[in-house]
């Protein structure tokens, strides 16, 4: 067993692979990914504090009593509603040749409630909450658990980790490793740590950016946000992914389809069975958020029947779980690797 | 013939008319597609239509009916939703077929230079769009609004004459709500053909450009406390548009004018993108 000379050959596949994971052309698509919701918590951030600032000034000496503001029902009087409520205290009014549009918004000191008229009569309410911690911390848990985790970060490792050896076969570049005397398991190491290291930089650092975009209207503290916590299921949901498209690059010519199967069975996971759950990486991902958060309000009542809630593993079960499924398959894909053989005509 | 005396002499022969030029890139395109495997998974989307279509055989058939027992004519309705369901059930097939054939479409002529061979001849940009374009058209439809029609025509041919003048325009909504999504599909599938060299990729960026934008306006929804993110949720904006053509009274949040826009603003990009791409010559860098 030569492990410095694996270690060194390692660092060097690394080094190599690190270029290309960084600042290749066909990878930026992944920087845009990560930059997509720190681009979000940046807009609701300066939405926050433009928005608090006017409403403490302009909207608050206007507050009306929610149970007023409750009272009012699809079908009321534009004029009935005014002499009820008073004078709003933003009114917008549309015009056309056959129809009038009119909003009137009022608050009841926290909530704001914009009316909408269709010639006068009332047809629609929808109801703004101010910004307060706690529920933006559950909208953040579920941003995080059913956007960021599902799709983001498995998107990105799907461009990240499926690069790595089938990028490698499309610029027909692939021999000069096969060709040089490393061996395979090596180099299935070295591409890995090279894609994980890129994709936990990638990710974690937009994690850290969108908590501290959260963070500022309402200076919150690192521990009440969690953020250890949050980077940390960051990296190791880029290592459980990671893993799994490494391999999904070097069987399939078109890890289209394996990538898609993957993403079936995470999103299912809400609707398996116990015992099928812990099949999946997003089980332990969601394990180990600080924050658990629930299904989406606005569910198909035939599908809320079907989501089956599991207990969450303890948080040391599932880092080990998630360590243990990612060394079965980097094992598995450094055997596959051992009889790799290419014919670039056919890949 | 010595053969420097065989000098250039142009073409004599018959011209195909300009108007059909466009068919030749369908033709070639469509036999380079449609191979086993794609006549194969056609075949398997036209499953569903035999299950909807033994539904409607059900519905008119008062003995086996009653061997049911129970109220069990009165639950089965041939109606606007019937009709919805199965489009809708029949375009998710659709939406798989296109990531899996669209992106073969445009990227072999971009990758191999092929574009200025087909612009060197009477033949344009256009042209070019509309018979890579009309290949997934007949495709999809193939699958989608052709055995809605049948479908229609069977439930007509049992329900009568009434029940046929009375729900005549779901004849018109079977075909223009799936023409709607087979526009919008095909247009994404050939900009990112263009754009996108390699398939595997390509169909993971049509995958994504739903799933992505899907979950990124819900995304935007809940933490701008808004409902224009759900404008980017192309399946949501598709169902906007499909409930306001089929009269169902679906709550999707979106407004029919807003969703209407939004297509036209996706289907606009998408062109952009695509006669950006499809060009007589080739920037090399």
């Amino acid at each position: 067993m030569n492990w410095q000379l694996w270690l060194a050959q390692i660092r060097a596949v690394v080094r190599l692979e690190m270029r290309k994971t960084f600042l290749s052309r066909r990878g930026l698509w992944v920087y845009l990914l990560a930059a997509a919701p720190v681009l979000l918590f940046f807009g609701r951030t300066v939405d926050v504090m433009r928005s608090r600032e006017w409403f403490d000034t302009s909207v608050a000496p206007h507050a009306v009593s929610r149970a007023a503001l409750e009272s009012i029902q699809p079908g009321a009087n534009l004029e009935d509603v005014e002499a009820r409520l008073g004078e709003p205290y933003s009114r917008r009014v549309f015009q056309s040749r056959r129809h009038s549009q009119t909003w009137l918004s009022y608050t009841d000191g926290s909530n704001t409630y914009t009316f909408r008229f269709s010639d006068g009569t009332l047809e629609g309410v929808s109801t703004r909450d101010r910004a307060n911690f706690q529920d933006d911390a559950l909208i953040y848990a579920t941003f995080f658990q059913f956007f960021y985790l599902r799709l983001l970060i498995f998107f990105g490792c799907v461009g990240i980790f499926v690069n790595l050896f089938r990028g490698e076969m499309m610029n027909k570049s692939l021999h000069f490793y096969l060709l040089a005397p490393v061996r395979r398991e090596v180099l299935v190491a070295g591409k890995f740590v090279a894609g994980l290291i890129a994709a936990s930089v990638i990710f974690c650092t937009s994690t850290a950016l969108q908590l501290w975009m959260f963070s500022i209207p309402f200076h919150a503290t690192i521990e009440s946000l969690h953020a250890a916590n949050y980077i940390g299921v960051t990296a190791l949901a880029c290592l459980g992914y990671g893993s799994v498209f490494l391999a999904a690059g070097l069987i399939a010519v078109n890890p289209l389809l394996p990538a898609a199967i993957v993403l079936l069975w995470e999103a299912a996971n809400l609707f398996l069975p116990s015992a099928l759950k812990k099949i999946s990486i997003i089980f332990y991902l969601q394990s180990l958020c600080p924050v658990l958060a629930p299904p989406e309000k606005d569910m198909n009542p035939l599908l809320a029947l079907l989501v089956n809630s599991a207990e969450p593993t303890p948080a040391a079960l599932a880092i080990l779980g998630l360590l243990a499924v990612t060394a079965l398959v980097l094992t598995w894909s450094a055997f596959r690797a051992r009889k790799l053989e290419i014919n670039y005509s056919s890949d | 013939m010595a053969v420097y005396k065989r000098t250039y002499k142009s073409y004599d022969g018959p011209l195909t008319p300009a108007w059909s030029r466009w068919m030749i890139v369908t033709r070639f395109s469509y036999s380079r597609l449609v191979g086993f495997k794609t006549n194969l998974f056609l075949l398997a989307c036209l499953v569903p239509a035999v299950g909807f279509a033994a539904y409607i055989y059900l519905a008119h058939n008062a003995a086996v009916l009653k061997s049911f027992g129970g109220n069990f004519a009165s639950a089965l309705s041939i109606d606007g939703k019937f009709f919805f369901n199965f489009c809708t059930f029949q375009i998710g097939l659709a939406y798989l077929l296109v990531a899996f054939t669209g992106p073969a479409l445009v990227s072999p002529d971009v990758v191999n230079n092929a574009m200025p061979l087909y612009f060197c001849r009477p033949f344009s940009r256009s042209e070019y769009v509309a018979g890579k374009m009309a290949v997934l058209v007949y495709l999809l439809s193939l699958i989608t609004w052709v055995p809605a029609l049948v479908l229609f025509a069977l439930q007509s041919s049992l329900a009568g004459w009434e029940w046929t003048r009375a729900n005549f325009w779901i004849a018109g909504a079977v075909i223009l709500a799936p023409l709607i999504s087979i526009a919008i599909l095909s247009l994404i599938a050939m900009a990112v053909s263009a754009w996108i060299k390699w398939r595997a990729a390509a169909g993971a960026v049509i995958l994504g450009v739903f799933f992505l934008g899907a979950g990124f306006g819900s995304a935007i929804n809940a933490v701008m406390r808004t409902h224009y993110g759900s404008l980017i949720n192309l399946s949501q904006v598709l169902n906007t548009v499909w409930a306001g053509v089929f009269r169902q009274n679906l709550d999707t949040g979106l407004d029919v004018l807003d969703a209407w826009n939004a297509l036209a603003g996706a289907s606009l990009i998408c062109l952009w993108l695509l006669f950006k791409k499809v060009r007589a010559f080739e920037v090399v860098k």
